[in-house]
């Protein structure tokens, strides 16, 4: 009988074709902090020592009685948390601004565009965007999202705010990039320092999602602080993200007995981490870095991952007037608390560019880049951010936070430039 | 050193036990799925692609009954809800009996009318209808915040341990004679928050001395408790894992059991063997292709509400990408379209994946499946148990 037949071999090769292809398509863009591929090295935190390429496109000017402004978020895909968050904090900045007279009787009109969770889209959804006239841009939550974005508007003349992305050198795109959260290589320093002294800890094992750019990365910087301040670190796993079974990583680390277990992934692996850990006997503090910033890593979690501390941009237990403030316009607008730190964020991104049209010598992108460059001390949710001198990235504080049952709380705040790298 | 003794470096054989235990109940799992893979490449010649997306939704099925019988995410906050065995009976059945349903509908309604036509065009299919769950169920399926099955519905808490060479008794009492100071100077210290009520990540000069003196204490008790711990030899198994252990054997168990001792069985394997010959000597094929799809399915199914269960693992509509990837690597490891291969292959993938990072090198663990697969391939074509067959052209 004649009958088609494909040999196991052929469909093996299509099958790792079709395996390739689902890893790209299934691939999360990364939530706060997308992807980030650069070592610690000391370009942050020293503004001023390198020249960044300004930008020569002359941009947009504001022609009608309104300002517009555009917010690229993730409102759908994998980053929805962070995206629906930041958009919310964002809206609330133009409701603030509006409401205050905004700059000489003229309002912000934000207009909000969805990056899907994906840096092409993103960049796309900028483009769209800045032929529409937009003045300057406020997002995104993800480093590679903004990334995209940062080209497209330098090539246009059009400052970015970016709200989530930490990734180091995300602004040496050009002058036109502005960030309102801290980066990688700051939040290792703050977790490093605070094991060693607030926790007491000498011996940390260091667990990494070696497929996550940003948390090799921030393991690295966390290393290098760490040991630099007198630690050792003892033992160095590795996982993937998708992995669901940690034991045999744990088995080694628990052979080691560490009093310390810092990992750097994202919470969707840092839950059930936490949670085997405790199940493998291993009593060891845990720390991390922003990437643990959902709810559901105490659910999912529970009850290792209680009792662990991390690393974040801001919290709701934080009692500065800015977040109280905030947090009782976010419950009169929308109800209930942000559930992640993008709201903050959102606001502040938003709010920075707003004050920055406040100071700028007329309504266009040049004069809005040169405005925010002059930012200094701008109260916000998240903290006090200064953008004079900086490259870009602020020095911004960083919140230690508890991990517990009912929710995460605020420890102890390290200001930028207080941490020893 | 020669280069074999360097690889091994990083080894501790006190942690050997413990990591073939790990690899035997990590390939229990991988086990349970690529069974699914191995019965319908067994009987249809087809990779059924969307295998890994049955055990997606299976996990969902659980965190869906898991939701039903009161284990809500707002129920089980901050509270200790008392669960049972037989939640997890109804769990493991909703799961096991919703993805059996998914395998047949998606058998029906996309491997079947493929089935005249040329082989590939089956396997496009599965490829098209594993994205179609994966995107398609993203937009029905709760993923933001990422659900997970909610740890407190398994009433086995706690581990087993097993020790297997005692640690040295002078040790053991080094250690006991530290733990007095260590217990009294942390409560010194906690008398002295109480009595000050200073904020304990910001003290003042004074509280910082008391803090150094408790964290000095608390040191040198954990070196001794770290001596004594590396100096002994024990097996650690949560209890939760074992029955997933205990259940997946028990499954695999009864699948040779409906394959082998009975008629349906029987037939099955007739339609294995030549499924023409089999349709002519009047075997009801279409009904013993929906029993493969049955069987492989709850098998997934069964596998996904235990991982869920006692993992912990949030969901997304991509949980079972790599679950899929491995298990259909051990089904082809053990030889695709043999049973007992695939069993094979699933525990010899988990115990080789866990002899990898007890070896120091975990960052390899997931490459190694895939070196192991090549080099069998290399040397036995069709697989461990499998029979390499001569392709008619």
């Amino acid at each position: 009988m004649k009958q088609f037949r494909i040999s196991l071999a052929a469909q093996a090769a299509i099958a790792a074709m079709a395996l390739g292809l689902f890893g790209i398509t299934g691939c999360t863009g990364g939530g706060d902090s997308g992807a980030t591929g650069t070592k610690t090295d000391a370009k942050t935190g020293e503004g001023g020592k390198i020249k960044r390429p300004p930008t020569t496109a002359p941009g947009n000017s504001a022609k009608g009685d309104t300002i517009p402004i555009g917010l690229v978020t993730s409102l759908s895909g994998d980053n929805k948390p962070w995206g629906d968050d930041c958009k919310k904090g964002a809206e609330i900045a133009v409701d603030d601004f509006n409401a205050a007279g905004g700059v000489n009787g003229k309002k912000i009109d934000l207009k909000v565009s969805d990056s899907g969770s994906k840096p092409e889209v993103g960049k796309s959804a900028a483009e769209k965007l800045i032929s529409d006239g937009v003045l300057g841009l406020v997002g995104e939550v993800a480093s590679g999202i903004t990334m995209q974005m940062g080209q497209a508007a330098f090539e246009k003349g059009i400052p970015v705010v970016a709200v989530g992305a930490t990734r180091t050198d995300l602004a040496d795109i050009g002058n036109n990039m502005f960030r309102v959260c801290y980066t990688d290589d700051f939040q290792g320093p703050v977790m490093a320092n605070f094991a060693y002294t607030e926790l007491g800890l000498r011996n940390i094992a260091i667990i990494t999602d070696k497929k996550l750019p940003y948390s090799t990365g921030l393991s690295d910087s966390f290393h290098a602080t760490f040991t630099k301040l007198g630690g050792k670190i003892i033992d160095e796993q590795f996982y993937e993200t998708g992995n669901k079974d940690f034991k045999g990583q744990l088995t080694n680390v628990k052979a080691k007995n560490p009093d310390g277990l810092f990992m750097s992934g994202y919470f969707t692996e840092v839950g059930p981490l936490g949670k085997q850990a405790r199940e493998q006997g291993i009593n060891a503090k845990l720390l991390g870095g922003d990437g643990w910033d959902s709810q559901t890593i105490i659910t999912s979690g529970k009850p290792g991952i209680i009792g662990g501390y991390f690393c974040n941009h801001y919290n709701d237990t934080d009692t500065r007037p800015q977040v109280q403030d905030f947090l009782k316009k976010w419950a009169k607008k929308f109800g209930g608390k942000p559930g992640t730190t993008m709201g903050a964020l959102g606001y502040d991104g938003a709010m920075i560019t707003f004050d920055a049209l406040k100071r700028a010598k007329s309504l266009d992108s040049k004069s809005l880049i040169e405005a925010l460059e002059n930012t200094e001390k701008f109260p916000g949710v998240s903290g006090d951010i200064t953008l004079k001198g900086m490259n870009g990235n602020p020095e911004k504080r960083a919140l230690v936070v508890e991990v517990t049952e009912k929710g995460f709380v605020f420890r102890k705040a390290y200001e930028g430039n207080q941490v020893k790298k | 050193m020669p280069l074999s003794l360097q690889l091994l470096a990083g080894v501790d054989f006190h942690t050997l036990p413990q990591q073939v235990v790990n690899g035997i109940m990590l390939g229990a799992i991988y086990a349970l799925i690529a069974l699914g893979y191995t019965m319908v490449y067994g009987v249809l010649k087809l990779i059924n692609f969307a295998h890994g997306e049955v055990y997606m939704l299976g996990a969902y099925v659980a965190l869906f009954a898991s939701w039903r019988l009161g284990f809500t995410p707002e129920a089980t906050r901050g509270t200790n809800l008392q669960s049972s065995a037989f939640n997890l009976v109804i769990l493991l059945l909703a799961s096991m009996a919703i993805c059996a349903l998914i395998g047949v509908i998606i058998e029906r309604f996309a491997y079947r009318p493929m089935r005249q036509h040329a082989r590939i065009a089956s396997l496009i299919t599965a490829i098209g209808v594993s994205m179609f769950l994966q995107f398609g169920g993203a937009l029905v399926l709760p993923i933001s915040p990422e659900p997970n099955v909610s740890g407190e519905i398994n009433p086995y808490k706690g581990t087993y341990q097993a020790s297997l060479t005692p640690s040295p008794t002078a040790l053991v009492r080094q250690r006991d004679a530290a733990k007095q100071p260590y217990e009294a100077a942390q409560k010194t210290f906690d008398e002295y928050i109480a009595a000050t009520h200073e904020d304990r990540f910001n003290l003042s000069p004074k509280g910082i001395e008391a803090r150094d003196l408790a964290q000095q204490a608390e040191r040198t008790y954990k070196d001794l408790e770290s001596k004594v711990e590396s100096a002994g030899v024990s097996v650690i198994v949560p209890k939760g894992q074992l029955v997933m252990l205990v259940t997946a054997v028990f499954l695999m168990l009864l699948l040779r059991h409906l394959v082998m001792r009975t008629r349906a069985g029987r037939a099955m394997r007739a339609v294995s063997h030549d499924f023409d010959s089999a349709a002519l000597m009047g075997v009801n094929v279409n009904r013993i292709v929906v029993l493969t799809f049955v069987l492989g399915s709850s098998m997934a199914g069964a596998g996904a509400m235990m991982t869920a269960t006692f993992l912990g693992t949030p969901l997304t509509t991509f949980y079972g990408m790599e679950a899929g990837v491995k298990a259909f690597t051990a089904a082809v490891l053990g030889g695709i379209g043999n049973i007992p291969g695939a069993v094979l292959g699933g525990l010899l993938m988990g115990v080789v994946e866990e002899m990898v990072v007890w070896a120091g090198y975990s960052s390899y663990r997931d490459a190694i499946a895939f070196v192991v697969l090549i080099l069998v391939l290399l040397f036995r074509p069709g697989g461990l148990l499998g029979s390499a067959t001569m392709e008619k052209i």
